[in-house]
């Protein structure tokens, strides 16, 4: 474990009582009913839709579930390592395609996907160690920006060593296409893309949360995002917490790739093209915060692919007949980035700092309201979800 | 070997293209080096440049079976075409900064790249104004000449009035930067908090500084329809541009407006001869040469952050006098 056995010895002298595992705070009943009210909205908008459209248009929905659990596989291991290492890893995405072709090239030995995916999991969590010790952990302590620019240069060099290596074709996973089970006429869902990939989703979310509350490594890697020096001073090894931290993050991404690969096919540009979706739902949901990840995967996904339903309706000739209207929904998730900081810009999980300095305008707008300029509240920012 | 005329055309057209990159990096530089925004939407502002450009000054697209048709047709003077080049990015670049610019570098460098990739997204899309794909075609040259010169008075031209505006760039920012201006957009640099507690507002400064050099990013588009009368909108705009510039800027140094002319001219040169030489490379390695040296462009990013962050051509260092 990532612990030293200086931290062990210091908890044994007061062990704190053991919690049963869904011991429910009153900030978490809060949150659970919050969450519980935005679901039954959702549901109910859903219910509408289908009452004003016909059932159909409840595809767009479930392809939005499908697509937010890719983004929220890929978008907790970035946060998590946003938020111990401090810098936004634009090689993510092309991590996440180096994982979907590690899976490929095993898949295309004659061993099953499923080893495959396992296999790139290890792999790329050793990968994702070997960055940190021979790039990102000579850059420690220099800033957002130098490790910003050598992520990109490892992007690079991954997206076009995969274009050199696996050339720029398209390749496919060969899985046999299974029926699709339907619910309803004209309402189907696929067995891989719509109930394996938010399953998998979802086991991850449950994995990642045990990982961070229950066990102690978890714990050093929160302590570690939330104040570094405090963290060493503790006697955490933040090394070897960095370390671990790489290796989720990777790992995930390698995952989050293959469940991409399944969903459509493999090509070189295919983790570039979800990095903005990713580090979109990073940022809605709150930086360095696994549940914040979810949420903005969630809201990020889920616009994203509802709003082509409103994109087609725009591209049919009596309204405005734009060409390839649907193709504009990447646009949906700048648009709902560029609120978020204009907003909250630390998303809609995440801690304001402690003198959160308002974007100006709406510091304008608010004194307009009599509300003040207090905006470090520490109460408000907590309650968000 | 005997001497190809062709090949003179050739020199021209990496020179041209080496300018464009040079104004591109002049621009990153005044953002990043001078005052410390660092911009990973480069080639969003350059593409609403180009784009700005080439629908302004071209004349309307004749009536032809498969092309869309853009919007134009306003036949504008070219300098007419610059000059709004430039307005449309600035404020292009304005709009973008105005939610980030109060946040940590990142959040910029994420706003930007998002910008980048969903403005090439609607010029591959957005048909009725920029043609699709097939792109703007018919852009006028700066000048027009006739007989058998005719290719090499065009790309002289180009050369020529492309380096008196990097030239009267250059003398201009250099009094801009020293200026007290200047030393502000360096405070802020360095130590915004000891800026504003001067009584200088970061937040103004950096959003002057983000616009004009997204209106320098702007103008280099126009240059590149002047230098390459066509637009396309998937390959010459993609992320890789940016980051291309990046590699310029670090290796001709922060802070430092003629070690980014250099670098652009060396970096983009590497990319010109691996394109020339590639008739001697081996017949099974042929088509991985770009993916080589984009690999390469790679490796010098990391090595350069690594070792030389300041670049290879390092800003003066300033004593109090």
């Amino acid at each position: 474990m990532a612990i030293p056995s200086k931290l062990n010895t210091s908890m044994q002298t007061k062990v704190p009582p053991r919690r049963w595992v869904f011991h429910l705070t009153g900030r978490t009943r809060r949150q659970l009913l919050r969450g519980a009210l935005v679901a039954v909205i959702f549901i109910a908008f859903n219910g509408l839709l289908a009452a004003l459209f016909g059932v159909t248009i409840l595809n767009y929905t479930i392809t939005g579930l499908s697509v937010s659990s890719i983004v929220i596989v890929a978008a907790i291991g970035l946060s998590l390592l946003y938020g111990i290492r401090g810098f936004a890893n634009f090689a993510h995405g092309d991590i996440m395609a180096l994982g979907a072709y590690v899976a490929l090239s095993v898949n295309l030995s004659g061993i099953s996907l499923i080893w495959g995916a396992i296999v790139s999991f290890v792999v790329l969590a050793v990968v994702g160690i070997l960055f940190e010790i021979i790039i990102f952990s000579r850059l420690e302590g220099r800033g957002p920006v130098a490790p910003i620019v050598a992520s990109v240069g490892l992007a690079l060099i991954i997206q076009n060593g995969i274009r050199a290596v696996a050339t720029t074709r398209i390749w496919i996973y060969p899985v046999a296409a299974l029926p699709e089970i339907q619910i309803v006429p004209g309402l189907g869902l696929d067995p891989i893309r719509h109930i394996l990939t938010p399953a998998i989703g979802l086991l991850f979310v449950i994995s990642v949360h045990i990982l961070l509350t229950y066990t102690n490594l978890g714990k050093a890697m929160r302590a570690t995002a939330d104040n570094l020096e405090l963290a060493k001073a503790t006697g955490i090894d933040t090394k070897r917490v960095t370390y671990a931290t790489w290796a989720v993050s990777c790992s995930f991404a390698s995952t989050a790739g293959v469940l991409l690969g399944l969903a459509s096919f493999l090509r070189p540009e295919m983790g570039l093209n979800i990095l903005l979706l990713i580090f979109a739902a990073v940022i809605v949901g709150g930086i360095g915060s696994p549940w914040g990840a979810v949420l903005g995967g969630l809201t990020i996904g889920l616009s994203q692919e509802m709003s082509v339903p409103v994109f087609v309706w725009l591209g049919q000739p009596d309204v405005i007949g734009l060409v390839n209207s649907s193709a504009y929904k990447v646009a949906i998730p700048f648009v709902i980035l560029i609120f978020v900081l204009i907003i909250r810009p630390w998303g809609i999980a995440g801690r304001p700092p402690a003198f959160a300095r308002r974007v100006f305008f709406v510091e304008r707008i608010t004194q307009a309201l009599g509300r003040g300029t207090t905006t470090a509240d520490p109460a408000e920012g907590n309650d968000g979800g | 070997m005997a001497f190809d005329p062709l090949f003179l055309i050739n020199v021209g057209f990496y020179i041209s293209f080496a300018i464009v990159f040079a104004l591109l990096a002049i621009g990153f530089n005044l953002q990043w080096g001078y005052t410390g925004l660092f911009n990973a939407g480069i080639a969003g502002f350059f593409l609403i440049g180009a784009y700005t450009a080439a629908i302004a000054i071209t004349a309307p697209s004749p009536p032809a079976t498969g092309y869309p048709g853009h919007l134009g047709g306003y036949q504008l003077p070219i300098a007419v075409g610059a000059l709004l080049a430039m307005v449309l990015a600035g404020s292009a670049a304005a709009l973008i900064a105005l939610p980030t610019l109060r946040l940590r570098a990142d959040y910029l460098a994420i706003a930007t790249l998002a910008f980048a990739e969903v403005v090439r997204t609607i010029a591959i899309n957005l048909e009725p104004i920029t043609a699709g794909t097939i792109g703007i075609v018919g852009i006028p040259r700066l000048l027009e000449f006739s007989g058998p010169n005719k290719p090499y008075l065009t790309t002289a031209t180009i050369v020529g009035v492309g380096a008196a505006i990097i030239l009267v760039l250059l003398v201009a920012l250099h009094f801009i930067v020293e200026s007290p201006w200047g030393r502000v957009l360096r405070g802020v640099r360095d130590d915004e908090e000891a800026t504003m507690a001067v009584g200088k507002n970061a937040f103004w400064y950096k959003l002057q500084v983000f616009a004009i050099g997204g209106a320098l990013m702007g103008l280099a588009g126009w240059f590149s329809v002047m230098a390459l009368p066509y637009l396309e909108p998937a390959g010459s705009f993609a992320p890789a541009v940016t980051f291309s510039i990046w590699v310029m800027v670090i290796v001709g140094g922060a802070g430092n407006l003629k070690g980014s002319i250099v670098g652009a001219f060396v970096v983009y040169g590497l990319e010109w001869g691996s394109v020339q030489l590639k008739d001697l490379a081996p017949p099974e390695l042929k088509d991985t040469i770009p993916y080589i040296r984009l690999m390469v462009v790679g490796v010098l990013l990391i090595v350069l952050i690594i070792y030389r962050p300041d670049g290879i051509l390092r800003e003066k260092k300033r004593v109090l006098r």
